[in-house]
């Protein structure tokens, strides 16, 4: 062989070789299973492709765990990992599952809302793949996913997404962005078709409210709030006002933009009787101006840079050299989700939905998010499903 | 009296007049205090002044405190000038009315005896309803002003907290500048006032202020307010 042969040759194995040193851990990330044990107040675990078929054996499919009260009673739907880099509302949702008992309505839970952001990732924005969260068991391991699906779920992207029904014009990339894609469409582009199948669960079920975690930077104002359209506002209001006197974090409400088209806290009002309520917990991991995207800043929040800006009064958020840790992050979520149901239910008797079980704010902070999951190892299998 | 003696008793009458000055200024509630709960009557109107989410935070105290009240979060002087029922306008885009007053104690037309404004800017709210700071800021003074004419009580509210403050010359200073200064009654939380800015406000104006730890604390200032 020539000089030049062995030089391409060995140009082309090294270029194999770090192909598969990169894409390896990528295959392996997006086919890893978080294993969840189903708590004593699930009665029923099914599939989103119940509500709209044309998502059975893709992806974008996904776990939908039915908790249901011995009374009859209102019903609720609580999404979370509608951003996959967002995961305080995965914990929430999964502590919820492995917890909660629903005495007087019905949960519905969605942790895993954008399934194919979950097994998706931003490599090139130095995110870690997964994060370990401390049990009393051992390490519980999750995916680091990313805000929007997979294009191996759904290629290619317009140049302008133009949402339905409306016709708004959007980022190219919010076509892969399950909360811009509401209402939906069931033949539409496959995170379309996701968001479909939601308010057809929603409608079919007569749905009473709908609540999406979701998690925003330190530098973004809209962080430690409840969104809410009209019809839900006062709702949000009172559960605001209650968490930040009886149980001492920052809340406030945020309207929901009427001209801002795609988003659970609009859509979701605008096209069901359902009342929305979008809920964000802020994530410093996501501000722009930090150093490296480590496991460790996405569970404690701590960051030097932030620290800094904090002092120059440039945060939405009060934050000191104590971060803001999952635990925090976690005990909103659940606190805030609580506090909807109990507001909910003093003014809709009928309708009301009580759950105990459910950790707060308070516990999550002393305790920890780990102390709240189980071992699989030691469940009973039919009890273990995979996320 | 010999000139000893005259001196005694002048510096006892010294010493006596320092000590009330002293006990006056201790006891004497200044204007403005904590504690002092002004009364006032329905039927009641709650509008807003910057478009904030604090306006639904007014409401929903008044709905905790059991108190019926009217709605409007961008009212003209005519519709405060219709009275219960704000002539019968209805919500739409940009325009938002609520009326739960008790039309069999007050009937449709009663004029609104009290009116709270709840202060809070917000340029995503002031943009919904199709104003600038500069239009909204006209428009909640024209309110005022009416109110004045018409002799209506006005209780001012921030329960925004630090969040709903900014530097001097920002949306939420502004809305302040333009209500503060010509309410008969100031609810604030201890958060909204941790400069003092309200203090200032009701020392000048002598109108009394509360302080209230949490926006919830309201709930028991309104129950006491419209007794």
């Amino acid at each position: 062989m020539t000089r030049e042969r062995w030089i391409k040759s060995i140009l082309a194995v090294l270029a194999v070789l770090l192909m598969l040193a990169g894409g390896l851990p990528l295959a392996r990330h997006r086919h890893a299973q978080v294993p969840v044990v189903a708590g004593p107040g699930v009665t029923n675990v099914i599939k989103l492709s119940e509500f709209l078929p044309a998502l059975r054996g893709t992806m974008a499919d996904t776990n939908v765990y039915v908790l249901e009260g011995q009374e009859p009673g209102g019903k609720v739907l609580v999404m979370a990992n509608t951003h996959a880099n967002e995961p305080a509302g995965l914990l929430a949702a999964l502590i919820m599952i492995e917890n909660a008992v629903v005495e007087k309505g019905t949960l519905y839970m969605i942790p895993e809302f954008n399934a194919s952001a979950g097994r998706n990732t931003k490599p090139g924005d130095g995110y870690p793949l997964y994060f370990d969260i401390p049990t009393e068991w051992g390490h519980k391991r999750f995916r680091m996913g990313n805000r929007d699906a997979s294009p191996l779920e759904q290629w290619p992207d317009p140049d302008v997404y133009i949402h339905y029904p409306d016709r708004q014009s959007l980022s190219f990339n919010d076509v892969r962005n399950t909360n811009r894609t509401w209402p939906g469409r069931p033949d539409g582009p496959r995170m379309e078709q996701v968001t479909f199948a939601a308010m057809e669960l929603m409608r079919k079920n007569k749905v009473n409210i709908a609540i999406d975690m979701h998690g925003a930077e330190t530098m973004f104002p809209v962080t430690n709030c409840i969104v809410a359209p009209i019809k839900s506002s006062k709702i949000a209001t009172l559960v605001s006002m209650t968490v930040k006197a009886m149980e001492g974090f920052d809340n406030h409400v945020e309207p929901s933009p009427q001209n801002f088209r795609g988003l659970s806290h609009r859509e979701i009002g605008d096209f069901s009787d359902t009342l929305p309520f979008l809920l964000e917990a802020p994530i410093p991991f996501l501000d722009q101006p930090t150093g490296p995207k480590t496991t460790q800043l996405l569970l404690d929040g701590k960051d030097a840079f932030l620290l800094s800006l904090s002092k120059k009064k440039k945060l939405f958020v009060p934050y000191d050299e104590n971060g803001w840790p999952m635990e925090k992050r976690v005990g909103q979520h659940c606190s805030v989700t609580l506090e909807i149901l109990k507001q909910y239910s003093k003014k809709n008797p009928e309708t009301a939905v009580r759950v105990r079980g459910v950790p707060k704010y308070a516990d999550l902070v002393k305790n920890g998010v780990g102390h709240y999951f189980h071992d699989p190892s030691k469940a009973e299998k039919k009890s273990v499903f995979y996320e | 009296m010999s000139p000893l003696t005259k001196g005694v008793a002048a510096m006892k009458k010294t010493l006596f007049a320092l000590a009330t000055a002293a006990l006056v200024i201790v006891f004497a509630p200044p204007a403005g205090s904590q504690g002092q709960i002004s009364k006032a009557q329905l039927p009641v109107l709650t509008i807003s002044a910057g478009q904030s989410n604090d306006a639904n935070t007014v409401n929903a105290v008044l709905e905790e405190a059991g108190i019926l009240y009217d709605y409007c979060d961008v009212p003209t002087v005519e519709m405060l000038n219709a009275g219960v029922g704000l002539a019968g306008k209805k919500s739409a885009e940009g325009f938002h009315v609520e009326s739960y007053t008790d039309t069999a104690k007050y009937p449709k037309g009663t004029p609104y005896k009290t009116v709270i404004i709840a202060i809070g800017a917000s340029l995503k709210g002031m943009g919904a309803s199709g104003l600038t700071v500069d239009a909204e800021e006209a428009r909640v003074r024209k309110i005022i002003d009416a109110c004045k004419k018409k002799k209506i009580f006005l209780i001012a509210v921030h329960p925004g907290g630090e969040a709903g403050r900014g530097p001097s010359g920002s949306d939420n200073e502004r809305m302040i500048d333009a209500v503060a200064p010509f309410a008969d009654f100031l609810i604030v939380t201890k958060d909204s006032n941790k400069d003092g800015r309200f203090t200032k406000v009701a020392a000048l104006t002598k109108a009394p202020l509360i302080q209230v730890d949490y926006a919830l604390g309201m709930v028991d200032i309104l129950k006491k307010v419209f007794i």
